[in-house]
Formats: structure tokens, sequence, C-alpha cells
């Protein structure tokens, strides 16, 4: 008799099981009436004045649920954001499920319910998606990818190219919060804290910066934290990325976890903030605004752009400065 | 995090109002304290009379080559997990070509390698597999080995044995001193071994050598306020121990701690790597714990006839950049040969490796002897 309380092969025959476990946890839970199982392929229409972005992303998050969020809603939000920092409104979704034999049932229902809210929240439809079960030990659980389609007013330009010496570098809340998160639900180095992701949709911070004339950039910190988003704007523009230590929000218990284990908060994943670029007199003007907005209380102007040679560089608290280099591999807990 | 900005800058002001004339050398023994001034950038900030030359202070750096060895071959065995901080998976050790090189490539191998920050784990994780023998490779200065005697102490599960290279610090401070060329004008003590061992300890180096001294923590304002202490009593011909860490590093330090180690650990005469072997400078398990010794339980026995064995790779300057004697980037192998991606001494592993903490804060090209020489030297 097959257990129902986990996801069998039987789930990815395509038959019974398979259609049962797209109707009633798929289906019903995501709730969302764009989605029609019945169709191989999803009509959209789109209007004519505005340039439709896609984008793609894979979720392999463990554990597959954590303070603040899940892979779920990581799926929904990590796509989204990409979106939302090119400057498009998210308005359609695909999701791929590849679930691993024995991952409790329960588990992916609470997984797909966070999706749908994650969705709901960001106002983007999941308009198609597939499933396939992997046997036991191809897969950690669960794996999710996600593509996103947006609409971009066509007279919005953001770009690497728009980029100047002198420009503000801007973030829209703390750094950190889901890279030490997730570090902490794995239950390594025994240590544990009060420190929840920041995983959420962008779209509220970043569309509402095309009124303002002078925005240049923006991006999503996500893997490789700030100091990867700052290497590739040095990179791609040749000027250096001047970062002021005493200006970045970093949260006490994120500091603390990385002053325990040596890690530079810099280079930690952020799943719910943007970094924007703005003229210097356009900067006020982002930080205001930003301000005002419920996930933006935490915003600060935390650097410039200036003439030099691609250049990473920290401003220290004591008025020194250092190179932050860019990230080879994956920081070793340290010695003492 | 503002006070102590507020105070650093404070430090900052009067150590830039000494009438300092010529170059004092003042170095640090602790890889913590090395990291903490290159984090800030304080070599840039302050005046170039000023070197702050980093020391003896990591004991990854100086962890025999034949420890690491045992390791890597303990690791292979299918029966071994085998346990260790993470700084000491990636350093290498010096192997046939083919064979698995350090730790990392042990794992790679098949090996059942596993990081853990602290020694509780490594008692735990022998708890979850009784039907295994598992192996903590315990390296580190004092502030490691007293939780290592913690374990010890409070009866270790019988799967476990423990390959220890522990060190103590003040003693490779003494060698120096007592060597033709110290090398420095001033020390600043360690934090961390202050707070277990006792900050007396230190008083050696102002009584017996005439150096000024004053214990640190690692924040900028209590780096900065030591590194005044001692410039002060430089100019005004004086030497003591100063204590800029009071709070912490309370006089006679942990009796908890040291007594453990009493009980558990015996000090004995101990190699350094590169450097040689320095009088009562290394921890050992007494012989009531030698059953829980790596080395008895399997027999390790030194291969006398294996390449290279103990050696430094040829060309790495690691020994001398340990001792203080060159700054990283004099190394010829430094930031060629030589990067954090492939690292060939143990300097460029650790993240308390002075050429590892040089090169992750954007020092580049070679040769700074003065502060100015070094601000020139970064990109």
């Amino acid at each position: 008799m097959m257990d129902d309380r986990h996801v069998s092969l039987a789930h990815g025959n395509g038959g019974r099981f398979m259609r049962e476990m797209i109707e009633e946890v798929f289906v019903s839970h995501l709730g969302d009436s764009a989605l029609d199982v019945h169709l191989d392929a999803a009509p959209l229409t789109l209007p004519p004045d505005k340039v439709p972005c896609i984008t793609t992303d894979a979720f392999t998050v463990q554990p597959l649920e954590f303070p603040g969020g899940d892979i779920g809603s990581l799926a929904v939000n990590g796509t989204v954001n990409d979106l939302a920092v090119s400057g498009a409104a998210p308005q359609a979704l695909t999701l791929n499920a590849i679930i691993e034999e024995g991952l409790e049932m329960a588990c992916l229902i609470r997984i797909v319910k966070s999706l749908a809210e994650a969705a709901r929240i960001a106002g983007v439809h999941i308009v198609a998606g597939d499933t396939k079960v992997v046997p036991r030990g191809h897969g950690g659980g669960l794996y999710l990818a996600t593509t996103g389609l947006g609409l971009r007013d066509a007279t919005w330009r953001l770009g690497f190219d728009r980029i100047r010496g002198g420009d503000v570098l801007l973030v829209s809340g703390p750094i950190g919060d889901h890279g030490i998160a997730v570090m902490l639900a794995r239950e390594a180095f025994d240590l544990s804290g009060p420190v929840r992701s920041d995983c959420a949709a962008v779209t509220p911070l970043a569309l509402p910066l095309a009124k303002i004339d002078g925005v240049r950039f923006m991006r999503d910190p996500t893997r490789g934290g700030l100091a990867t988003v700052a290497h590739e704007i040095a990179a791609a523009t040749s000027l250096n990325v001047r970062l002021s230590e005493t200006e970045i929000p970093v949260r006490d218990p994120v500091r603390s976890v990385c002053e325990m284990l040596g890690y530079d908060p810099y280079y930690l994943a952020c799943e719910g903030r943007v970094v924007a670029i703005a003229a210097p007199d356009a900067a006020d003007e982002v930080l205001k605004l930003w301000r005002s907005l419920p996930d933006g209380e935490g915003a600060a102007r935390i650097g410039v752009l200036s003439q030099g040679a691609g250049h990473v560089v920290l401003e220290t608290e004591i008025g020194g400065e250092r190179l932050l280099e860019e990230l080879e591999d994956d920081p070793l807990p340290r010695i003492c | 995090m503002t006070a102590p900005a507020t105070d650093a800058k404070a430090w900052l002001e009067r150590i830039r109002a000494l009438p300092l004339k010529e170059r004092v050398r003042v170095m640090n023994v602790c890889g913590g304290h090395e990291r903490s001034i290159s984090m800030a950038g304080l070599r840039g900030a302050l005046p170039s009379e000023i070197e702050l030359i980093p020391g003896p202070g990591c004991p990854v750096c100086v962890c025999p080559e034949e420890d690491v060895y045992a390791a890597i071959q303990l690791a292979l065995r299918p029966d071994v997990i085998l346990v260790a901080f993470g700084d000491m998976l990636r350093v290498p050790a010096n192997v046939p070509k083919n064979e698995p090189r350090s730790l990392e490539q042990a794992k790679a191998a098949g090996g059942d390698v596993r990081p853990i920050a602290s020694p509780q784990e490594a008692a735990k994780i022998a708890a979850a597999h009784p039907d295994r023998d598992v192996v903590f490779f315990a390296a580190g200065f004092e502030t490691t080995t007293a939780p290592v005697a913690g374990l010890a102490a409070e009866g270790l599960p019988p799967n476990l044995s423990i390959l220890l290279s522990g060190r103590l610090t003040w003693p490779a401070v003494a060698a120096l001193l007592e060597s033709e060329e110290a090398g420095f004008d001033a020390l600043i003590a360690p934090g961390h071994v202050s707070a277990v061992m006792g900050p007396e300890e230190w008083r050696f180096v102002a009584d017996d050598h005439n150096i000024p001294s004053a214990v640190a923590g690692f924040e900028s304002d209590s780096l900065l306020a030591a590194l005044y202490s001692v410039l002060r009593q430089h100019l005004e011909g004086r030497a003591f121990l100063d204590n800029c860490y009071a709070t912490v590093a309370r006089p006679g330090g942990n009796p908890t701690a040291q007594r453990v180690m009493n009980d558990t650990l015996d000090v004995v005469d101990a190699n350094w790597r590169g450097i040689g072997v320095i009088p009562r400078s290394g921890f050992a398990l007494k012989a009531e714990l030698a059953s829980f010794d790596a080395n008895r339980r399997f027999e390790l026995d030194a291969d006398a006839f294996r390449k290279r064995a103990g050696e430094m790779p040829p060309g790495c300057d690691c020994a001398r950049v340990v001792l203080g004697k060159i700054y990283p980037n004099q190394c010829v192998l430094y930031g060629k040969a030589c990067t954090p991606r492939n690292p060939i001494g143990p300097c460029m592993v650790s993240d308390e490796g002075a050429c590892r903490i040089w090169w992750s804060t954007g020092i580049r090209q070679g040769a700074a002897h003065s502060a100015d020489e070094h601000a020139a030297a970064r990109y």
C-alpha cells in the first residue's frame, strides 16, 4: 500500500497519483485562476507599449524551511526581484518542482502554500508548471525553478552604461540577514540566534524609483552579497566603488555571528534588498522615498563611485581603508 | 559600534600628536589582532614612523607538517571520521604528486572530514557515530587548547581520540627576544591568550628585556590604546606591561581553564613548522590519557623516508613571516605562485595567517618597509 504521507516515485509517473498531486497539492494551494493545467502552453497578452523582460532562476536552498522564509517564497521572490531591479513589473511565473522521493507531503504542501502567498503578495500569477519526482538520494528534498515575465516602461533606462563617477550607492535595508538566517537554520557550528531571512519581493521598493530621474542602476545583492554587486559595478564601469563601513546597515545579531565565525557581512546574501545607484542630486530623493516604505526604514546611503581602476574600497570606521576582494571560496569558520 | 569608533578616533589623534622622530617597530602576536588591524585599515591611518609587524600569532601556520600529514593519512582510513577546525582543511603537506595534499583533498578523495567550530562538536559527532573512530585534529594556541582540555577533563567518548597540536604563545616571543635580533621595539600582547592564562605571563617582555608591552583586545579602540601606551613607554624610555583589555583579560586569567589544562596536559618541547623546536612551547596529553592520543591509538609512525617530511614547501617563506622577520608581501611567492586560491604555505590558508589577511584586505605588491611604502603598495 502506498504511503500517502510522503512523495513516492509514483507521483511522478504521469498517471493518477501525479494528477492527484498536481491537483491536490499544487492547483488547490496555488489557487491561481490564471493557471490552467489542461493546457500545454499558456497564452499571454502583452501591451504593445511595454518591453517584456524575462528571467529564470533555480532554487536549491538547504534547509527547505528557515526563519523568515522557505524555498517556496524564495523561488517566487528570487525571480520577481530580478525583474523588479531591471525596472520590470512582474506579471507571470512558470514553476518547475523537482521533488525527491520521500519528501513529506505535509512539507510540500506548506511550501506550495507559502509560494502561493508570496506570489499573491508580489502580484504575480503562476501560469504554467511541471513536476518531476527523482529517486531518493538524487535531490535535496525539493528543487524549484521559476521563470518570470515582467513588463518595463520603454522609457525607463537602467544599466551599467548610465553610471558616472560621483554617483551615489544606496541600499534599501540591513544586509546579510538571509545568509545568516539560513546558516543558523543549518544548526552548524552549534550557533543559534534571532535572525530572520529578509526574503521578500522588492517590487514596492524598486518600481517607484521610475519616478526619479537620475536613478542609474539597480541590483538585488543575493549570492555573494553587497561586495559582489560592488565588484560587478566596478568591473563594468572601471570606476572605484568606495563603500563607507559606518554607513552600511548590518543588524547586531548578524554582526555578532560574523565576528564569531570570521565572516565579512559584505559577502552575505540578501533576498529582499535593493542596491541602487543614483546621480548625486537624486540620492536624497531615493532615500526619502525608500524610508517612507514598509521595507525601506533601514535604507542608507553607503558609498560613492569614484575615478579609479575598478577596485572596491571600504573606508573603515577609523578613517583607514581596505580593499574588498572578489569572493573566492565559501568562508570557513576560523580557528579561534 | 559607534562608541568604540569614537574612542578609536580619539586614540588615533593622541598617537598622531606623539613626537615620534624615528621608526618604532611594534609586533603583534595574535592573528586576531593582525586581522583587526588590517580590516580597520590602521596602518594607513597611522604616522609613517610606526611599523606594525605581524608576529607569531597563527596556530595553523606553525602546526608541523608532520601533524598535517598524519591527519591526512587518518582521514583516508575508511573507519575514521576526522574533525578539525575549518582553517586546517586547506593546509598543504608535502606528498608525492597524485596523493591528497590537504584534508580538503582527502575529503574529495572519499575521506570523511568534517569542519567544526568548537571541541564540543567533536564529542557530539563521536556520540552520534559510536561504531566509528572519530579523530579530533586539534591545532591551536592556549585559547583553543583550553576547551580541548575541558573536553578531556569531562571524560572523552571511547571512540574519540585527539591529534593534539597545541602551542603556547609566549615561548615563541621569548625565543625571539633571546635571539640575536628580536626585530621589534614594542609588543602588543594577545588579548584572548591573556584572558585564559593571565596577563602576567607577558611581564617578562618588559621585566627581562626592557621592551614596552600592552595587552589589547580586538576592537580598534583597544588596539590603538595599547599602541599609544607602548609608544609612550618607548618615548619615555620606560617598559612595563600595560593592560588595555582589562575587562576581559583579568589578573590571573581563567583559573578553571588553567586547572583543566594542568589536569589533562603536560607542557613539552614542541616543533614549530619551519622554525624548529622551541622549549616548553607545546601541549601533550598526560600519560593517563595516552589511550586517547591519536598518535598512539593508530600507532602513527612518522615515515622518516617521506620526501621533504617536515619541510616548508620550496620557496615558501612562511617561517620568516611568522617570526616577523619579513612582511607577507616580501615573500617571493606572495600573490604570484601563492594565493588563497592556490596556497603554498600555511600563512596563505588560515584566516589567522598574515599572508591571507594581507591578501584579503587588498595588499598586492611586494616590499613594504614603512607605513608610507605600505600604503603605496596597496592597489
